[in-house]
């Protein structure tokens, strides 16, 4: 059997600002997941750090330990690499008052 | 005294197989799609777009990846499919009235008698300490055909659209729906390359006559039940021929598609959807464990 690999876009052309998610990604088949954050227009304001987050049940959510900035310019790309995370992943990020980001989110499994 | 004609040997093959001897095929099978083998060319159904992501149509802008899923629930650990580990999910953003739609695309080599056959189960997220039954508004599928490029003048697109409408605005409802409404063929971008319809509104869905179910929902959230769900389509006359859903055979001359003029770049266009629609704030999931699409092509 080849090994099952999958991209999924999980956040499409989404303006973040405040506290923001992507939907829970279901992956228990998977041992590694690598996700891009790429800004598709020039984001504004101080931006966070992107963190993914674990769940035992796709509901409630713990920071699972990786962090990234947010892409700072249009175009350009987070990235995160993450082992073993059980069933569920997600990236959130607090993005402060002023801050703005329109991203697209995929992640990589296999 | 065996019997050797070819339809008792292929009876007979079929029967003995456990992948196959839970579906009815019609004599070719064009895909049998077991999640325990992976994603099997289903994904995620995208807006039409031209320049700029903000040209996609509102109602496919939430839409969300069908994945693998082992059905895992808080409560009881991992549910698991009919057979084997993993079902594919179909999942709603958490937002009232909110659908996502599963995809395959396909053609067709010959205008002829179509069979899509499904194991399924369907869930409002588990989120509460209730049994949350209302909380799902609708299951459903569609077929996405389109006549060859020989067709002549007159040739058109058609979608034969069938939902079970669960419950709706904290009522159950449990019946069947088909919609042949035309929605609104929007152009997208300034190229004149590219259209656009939203077909999966909540407008315009009407009643199958005779089509009230009640399905096995069970008793909380966390446990489900697999239903077998066939529909049969001729392309050659695009018209339906059955629907059944568990034990249920529903009369289908009240039944219509959706028809558009053919499109240009559509020409034996075979897709197949699964979708579902929330009626809460909360996700909604659709599982398919397998599927099977047989024809006489």
């Amino acid at each position: 059997m080849l090994r099952e690999s999958v991209t999924y876009v999980v956040a499409r052309h989404e303006t973040w600002q405040g506290a923001c998610a992507t939907e829970p990604v279901e992956a228990g088949w998977a041992t590694e997941a690598l996700f891009f954050v790429r800004a598709l227009v020039q984001p504004t304001g101080e931006l966070p750090q992107i963190r993914a987050q674990i769940s035992a049940d796709g509901m409630r959510w713990a920071d699972e330990g990786t962090a990234t900035s947010m892409p700072a310019d249009k175009d350009s790309l987070g990235v995160l690499r993450v082992r073993h995370f059980g069933n569920w992943l997600r990236l959130v990020a607090d993005l402060p008052e002023d801050a703005q980001c329109v991203v697209l989110v995929s992640v990589h499994l296999k | 005294m065996f019997n050797t004609d070819t339809a008792n040997v292929r009876a007979g093959l079929l029967l003995a197989d456990p992948r196959l001897s839970r579906f009815d095929p019609l004599p070719r099978i064009l895909s049998l799609d077991d999640f325990d083998r992976g994603h099997c060319g289903w994904s995620q159904l995208l807006g039409n777009y031209e320049g700029s992501l903000d040209t996609i149509l509102p109602g496919y802008r939430d839409m969300t990846n069908p994945m693998l899923s082992t059905l895992s629930h808080w409560d009881s650990g991992s549910h698991g499919a009919m057979d084997g580990t993993y079902a594919m999910k179909v999942a709603t953003r958490a937002k009232k009235d909110a659908v996502s739609v599963a995809i395959k695309r396909l053609t067709f080599r010959q205008p002829s008698p179509v069979r899509l056959e499904f194991y399924a189960t369907f869930k409002p997220e588990a989120s509460d300490l209730a049994l949350s039954d209302k909380d799902l508004k609708s299951i459903g599928f569609l077929l996405d055909l389109q006549m060859g490029d020989t067709v002549g003048s007159g040739g058109e697109r058609v979608m034969p659209h069938l939902r079970y409408l669960n419950a709706r605005d904290g009522t159950l409802q449990q019946k069947w729906q088909f919609k042949r409404r035309t929605p609104d063929v929007r152009k997208i971008g300034e190229r004149n390359e590219t259209v656009s319809h939203f077909h999966l509104a909540d407008e315009g869905w009407e009643d199958l006559p005779g089509g009230s179910q009640r399905l096995c929902y069970n008793e909380i959230a966390t446990k489900v039940n697999w239903h077998y769900f066939r529909f049969d389509f001729d392309i050659g006359t695009m018209t339906a021929q059955r629907l059944q859903c568990n034990d249920r055979i529903f009369d289908m001359k009240g039944f219509d598609s959706i028809r558009l003029p053919a499109m240009k770049n559509l020409w034996c266009m075979l897709n197949v959807c699964f979708f579902v629609e929330t009626a809460s704030n909360k996700r909604a999931f659709l599982y398919v464990d397998s599927v099977c699409l047989s024809g006489d092509l």
